[in-house]
């Protein structure tokens, strides 16, 4: 079995040594007007290499530039749009952390590239080619509050998809070999699978040779496993901390789509072992399409620092093991 | 029903009780002990008099402002789980993760079987009830709410973690019935995250609660209540602590769909802006809450806990939620 050892999005931006705290002590800089934006931007440029090159040397494959610019999930590409205002905090689905909620109050135009330009920057200190994420528009649309513009979800979630095709189509042709949407709202409210659909089409129109991944996470994805695998993406993430069936499900189902394997729990601090992970690939090996990803199950910004290195090292020594076993 | 439990309890209360979810600001000169208590250039003797000066300020501000039920105001406290993960066994400081934007807390490991130290919140309890002839809240976080905002390096899973940390808690909650508390509120903000695990919270509340002599409250908030309502009315509490007004009361039309059967202390001032609203807006939030819930189950008090706010801010919302109390009374035909 082939595995490539993926990231799935975030890293921790920080950690406990003062060195690394240098962003956070930037960000407070910032907002007392006591640092430029320039040095904040080339602050931001030298801690985005800091953490592809820690991926890169814990094992990793295909990294991600860690989304250090994000403010959160979804404030960050939608302080990028006309239309939209941001406001107060909300909680993350089920995580104790929060996001600062979108307004939409009009129609959504981008006032210019976002996510092609932190691609090219982390690419360029990778010296490689990374994974590019984007948060998904059913996702964004879910998120946000809808007090103009548009008169459902399903208007804005193609709107937000509208926006998001440009993105795409600018990762595309800046290299990325992979371009991940995330849409972990889509697990909580599976009636709307259909929008989902219909904006996935939307963005896989300017995917060029890129492949396009949908990342699921934070709830049971079995319930709509098998919807899932009849929509236009290239390549589908899972989060197998949620569902104790997911394994047998897709040793029984198949898969038509490349998997990519969350095995990896980005929520808890507790290692992966031995006995934990090679039942599951063991499970779903002789079903999958190769090469399938292994990788976390969601964003590492969840754990601290040295736990999220540390999770990757295990995974790729996993890996390793698995595979040397079954040679 | 539970205006009978109060009365069984001892404990008169007025129409439309008011109180306060836990945490006040904390006065300048404590924020500033506090972080030399960190460098250690405070000792602990030196701090806590500061805390109990803190605490001592809050509880006649509440009584000069006019709330039924106190609380301690939590000036001993930092983050709701940290303050018990750091006295319980089995929990190890964990390095730094982010809650939003620019700030980052330790989030607490659970690496051992976990242990009720002694009592945690029950010197202060009597503290502050010394001070005051109204009752005072004891306040506590749940055992759901500290498996799920702890990493767990140590449980086979999130029941066995949240249900140990349940038995452990209940000796807490013991200890405080034991001291004389009678109103004891179990906070589970985390309990609507996970609706399918809404049995799990359930089963843990009644490890913590069952059979003990006291009226309890729960304090939830930033929910997402419509996976879980109303098969959360299950738990076992006399009160539900709400959050409302930050979510521009959309759960009242919940509650117009299927009756809201507990008391319910309705958050009816926002504690995420500093702007303290209009007496009006206030009022009409009231009238919302009588809208969809028999007078007898109502209670009234802030969304959330005030320790992000300032101290001048924090009384001014306290105000307005028992100006709204007595403007509602009144317009009831009581005064009490």
């Amino acid at each position: 079995m082939e595995l490539i050892l993926a990231n799935t999005g975030s890293y921790p931006r920080i950690g406990d040594t003062p060195a690394q705290q240098r962003l956070r002590r930037a960000y407070q800089e910032r907002e007392q007007g006591q640092l430029g934006a320039e040095a904040f931007t080339r602050l931001q440029d030298e801690v985005t290499e800091e953490v592809v090159r820690e991926q890169l040397a814990a094992g990793v494959e295909l990294p991600t530039d860690g989304q250090i610019r994000w403010a959160d999930g979804l404030s960050y590409l939608a302080a990028n749009l006309n239309g939209v205002s941001v406001n107060g905090l909300l909680r993350f689905f089920d995580t104790n952390t929060y996001f600062r909620q979108p307004v939409v109050t009009g129609r959504l135009a981008r006032r210019g590239p976002l996510f092609s330009r932190d691609y090219r920057q982390a690419a360029r200190a990778a010296g490689r080619p990374l994974k590019a994420v984007l948060t998904g528009p059913y996702t964004m649309a879910r998120g946000s509050i809808l007090e103009g513009g548009y008169r459902s979800i399903h208007a804005l979630a193609l709107a937000y998809a509208a926006v998001l095709a440009q993105e795409v189509a600018e990762l595309a042709e800046a290299g990325a070999p992979v371009i991940q949407v995330d849409e972990p709202a889509i697990l909580r409210h599976r009636a709307d699978l259909a929008i989902l659909g219909e904006a996935l089409v939307v963005l896989a129109r300017g995917k060029g040779a890129a492949r396009l991944s949908l990342a699921t996470y934070f709830a049971d994805a079995v319930p709509i496993y098998d919807d899932l695998q009849e929509l236009t993406i290239d390549l589908l993430h899972l989060d197998f901390t949620y569902s104790p069936a997911l394994g047998r499900a897709i040793g029984e189902r198949g898969a038509s789509k490349a998997l990519s394997l969350g095995l990896i729990d980005a929520r808890n601090t507790r290692m992966e072992t031995r006995e934990t992970v090679f039942p599951v690939l063991d499970q779903v090996g002789r079903r999958l399409r190769t090469p399938a990803h292994l990788a976390p199950s969601a964003g590492l910004e969840y754990l601290p620092r040295d736990r999220a290195r540390g999770k990757l090292e295990a995974m790729r020594r996993l890996r390793d093991a698995y595979v040397g076993d079954r040679r | 029903m539970s205006r009978a439990k109060l009365a069984h309890l001892g404990i008169d209360l007025p129409l439309l009780p008011t109180t306060s979810v836990g945490s006040f600001a904390k006065p300048d000169y404590l924020v500033e002990a506090r972080a030399r208590h960190a460098r250690n250039e405070l000792t602990q003797a030196e701090l806590e008099r500061l805390e109990e000066r803190a605490t001592e300020f809050w509880v006649r501000e509440q009584e000069e402002i006019g709330l039924d039920v106190l609380v301690d105001g939590e000036m001993y406290r930092g983050d709701m789980v940290a303050y018990f993960a750091s006295l319980m066994g089995g929990f190890a400081q964990g390095g730094l993760v982010r809650s939003y934007g620019n700030r980052y807390y330790h989030k607490p490991i659970i690496v051992g079987e976990i242990k009720w130290p002694g009592p945690m919140t029950v010197g202060w309890w009597k503290k502050t009830q010394a001070m005051t002839r109204r009752p005072v809240k004891g306040i506590l976080t749940g055992a759901y709410t500290l498996m799920d905002w702890s990493f767990d390096d140590h449980y086979p899973g999130r029941r066995a973690a949240a249900l140990a940390l349940a038995r452990e808690l209940r000796k807490e909650v013991e200890a405080l019935v034991e001291a004389g508390c009678k109103i004891i509120q179990v906070d589970e903000p985390a309990l609507s995250v996970r609706p399918e695990e809404l049995s799990v919270a359930i089963e843990a509340m009644h490890v913590v609660t069952d059979r003990l002599p006291a009226y309890f409250v729960t304090h939830v908030c930033y929910g997402a209540f419509e996976f879980i309502y109303p098969a959360m009315l299950d738990l076992p509490v006399d009160n539900w602590d709400l959050e409302m007004s930050n979510s521009g009361l959309d759960l009242v039309d919940l509650f117009r769909r299927h009756p809201f059967t507990k008391d319910l202390s309705f958050g009816v001032v926002d504690v995420h802006s500093h702007v303290l609203e209009e007496p009006d807006v206030v009022k009409e939030r009231v009238a919302r809450a009588l809208s969809v819930l028999p007078t007898e189950q109502v209670w009234l008090d802030p969304d959330c806990g005030l320790k992000t706010r300032t101290v001048g801010e924090t009384s001014g919302k306290l105000r307005l939620v028992v100006e709204a109390a007595r403007a509602a009374r009144r317009s009831l035909g009581v005064t009490r």
